[in-house]
């Protein structure tokens, strides 16, 4: 590790950067999380899940309430552990919700991201609500608290904030994000299948339904990764614009992920050199660079069509 | 003397009815106690109105839903076994495959073996050889590596037609295939359905409401309209015959379909038979006049 980081840190010194070692693991989350979007978002973008995507990440404020109320925050390690597991928990139910309630509605998957996504919103604004009054009234009894400043705990959920980002969280988000690549290369024949002709995936015997929920279940671990960097509001956009940059690229689905990967891969280094030198938010930086990119991509794919024709 | 062959598909007394929605509604048969048996090699039409069952009875023969009563085999195994072998190909009534996708005719006809293989493992040169040779058949071949959105909608139900029979199954199920072709389309399609049925030696179901598809494809007729009146085409009458007969007197098609004694019971009462005229298109009132089973 020390050797890497130093092979690191001369490159990239040579390289006219110089980098806080404080913030590596702000750089390494960033990066694998980034990269990790950009693998879903070809998905996301040709099966046309972005609105599931910004479903289930403002879901997850849901799963937040519910762990302040129940007191699991993130102020130690076991805490943070405990508070991922619960909006884990809660956003691979709302995503498996929002796939029930438009199987029960004949595939009316707005009507059901509607729903799921209104109610968490709701729930998590009440629970955060409880939690706080809660905690004023201990605070009568007690020096401090974790959240004495609220609002500013709403902006961290809602835009996030990746310089809170510890060690422990990197290996969480790698962890996370070998096991969720590893179960997208298992069944990529199988998702490529279904989300290509999804009505006729069981007759191949590819189940439509479990492969739903697998890609869902996958959908909604990433959107939780991505909301460390860009929190609910904008967590979506990290699965939707690598892939929809790549699209207006490319024609050959190997090639579509490559870009994807490189639009990713760029963002965020654009958004970590604005937000670490610059004092920008990190999350929103990455977005927005990855948003330049796919206008950039649009322009090129305009043009490309101009010239052909 | 030869073994018997497995049927290509046994039905035996099948009822079907969708669940419903809603605490006013009751759920209504699509399907109510079909019984039939389709031979191996035969290229059967299956023929009906719109709401008739013939969507619900390809589900149930390829094991997507599951019968209310009654059993189905198909080649001797159930349905999602038999699918699960690849031993069925499926051509859906409605191509909703998404055309923008950045993948080409020959990927886009490998993903249903593809999803055979297992993920470790490169697609076998066998089973690119089977692919090509799909791609071939249905006359695709110097555009295989083009994008799946650059085919026409005849072109891309081809490539379809590839995918279906890339896995080199015993029985190929067609769902409406003709619908917005015209009659030489049809005639083309028809002569591509021949040529995979004698190349691939395939039993073959067309499902359609459109008797000129049957015309063009088929060498059997069944009738479904909820209750299936089926019947084994008659020796000799070929699809040349059936096309001319269809052409100037569907009655007299129709007219000698064999029903079942269950159904003929019915059918004598005249309100019921003239209640199936108008559900099936059949015209039972004329089965005197042409004859009855001419086999």
């Amino acid at each position: 590790m020390s050797v890497l980081t130093l092979s690191s840190t001369t490159t990239l010194a040579a390289a006219g950067f110089s980098i806080n070692p404080e913030h590596y693991p702000i750089i390494i989350a960033a990066l694998v999380i980034s990269i990790l979007g950009a693998a879903l978002s070809v998905f996301v973008v040709l099966k046309r899940l972005a609105f599931i995507g910004q479903g289930v990440s403002h879901a997850a404020f849901g799963g937040v309430g519910i762990a302040l109320v129940l007191g699991v925050h993130g102020a130690t390690t076991m805490g943070a552990i405990g508070q991922l597991g619960i909006v884990v928990a809660f956003s691979i139910l709302a995503a498996l919700g929002i796939a029930a309630i438009s199987r029960s509605q004949r595939g009316r998957t707005d009507t059901a991201i509607g729903v799921v996504l209104s109610a968490s919103m709701a729930l998590g604004f009440v629970l955060f609500t409880v939690a706080e009054s809660g905690h004023e009234h201990d605070e009568q009894g007690h020096a401090h608290g974790e959240h004495a400043d609220g609002h500013h705990l709403i902006e961290e959920i809602l835009f996030g904030n990746i310089l809170n980002t510890t060690w422990t969280d990197t290996w969480v988000a790698i962890i996370a994000s070998v096991g969720i690549g590893a179960t997208l290369w298992f069944t990529r024949r199988k998702l490529v299948f279904w989300a290509f002709d999804e009505p006729v995936c069981d007759a191949y015997g590819v189940s439509s339904r479990r492969m739903t929920d697998l890609f869902l279940v996958l959908l909604a671990l990433t959107v939780v990764m991505s909301m460390q960097i860009a929190g609910v509001v904008l967590a979506a956009a990290m699965l939707v614009l690598p892939g929809a940059a790549a699209l207006n690229l490319s024609a050959k689905l190997s090639t579509v992920f490559v870009y994807a990967l490189l639009v990713a891969i760029v963002g965020a280094i654009a958004g970590l050199q604005a937000g670490l030198a610059g004092d920008y938010p990190i999350g929103p930086s990455i977005v927005l660079a990855q948003s330049v990119l796919y206008l950039a991509s649009l322009l090129v794919r305009v043009c490309l069509v101009r010239l052909r024709s | 003397m030869p073994a018997q062959e497995i049927p290509a598909v046994e039905i035996d007394h099948v009822s079907f009815a969708y669940p419903v929605s809603g605490f006013d509604r009751k759920p209504a048969p699509a399907i109510e106690d079909i019984h039939f048996t389709i031979d191996q090699h035969t290229k059967l039409g299956v023929l009906g109105p719109n709401g008739g069952g013939k969507s619900t009875l390809i589900k149930l023969i390829l094991g997507i839903i599951k019968p209310s009563s009654g059993t189905i085999k198909v080649l001797g195994h159930s349905p999602s076994k038999a699918r699960r072998l690849g031993l069925v190909g499926y051509l859906p009534q409605r191509i909703e495959a998404d055309i923008n996708w950045p993948i080409s005719i020959k990927q886009a006809v490998s993903l249903g073996l593809a999803c055979r293989t297992k993920p470790w493992k490169k697609i076998s040169a066998n089973d690119q050889a089977a692919i090509d040779r799909s791609i071939e058949l249905v006359g695709l071949t110097d555009l295989a590596d083009r994008p799946i959105g650059a085919l026409s909608g005849g072109q891309l139900q081809r490539a379809m037609i590839a995918r279906a029979i890339a896995g080199n199954p015993k029985l190929l199920v067609l769902d409406e295939p003709t619908v917005g072709v015209d009659i030489a389309g049809q005639k083309r399609f028809g002569e591509l359905v021949d040529t995979l049925h004698k190349q691939l030696d395939l039993t073959v179901i067309v499902v359609t409401h459109d008797m000129r598809a049957i015309a063009a494809v088929a060498d059997r007729v069944a009738c479904l309209s909820r209750t299936l009146h089926f019947h084994a085409a008659p020796q000799g009458l070929t699809p040349a015959v059936l096309a001319q007969v269809f052409a100037h007197d569907v009655a007299g098609v129709f007219g000698d379909i064999h029903i079942d004694a269950h159904l003929a019971d019915e059918c004598d009462d005249p309100a019921h038979a003239h209640q199936h005229q108008h559900d099936c298109g059949c015209d039972h009132g004329e089965e005197q006049i042409n004859g009855g089973d001419r086999s």
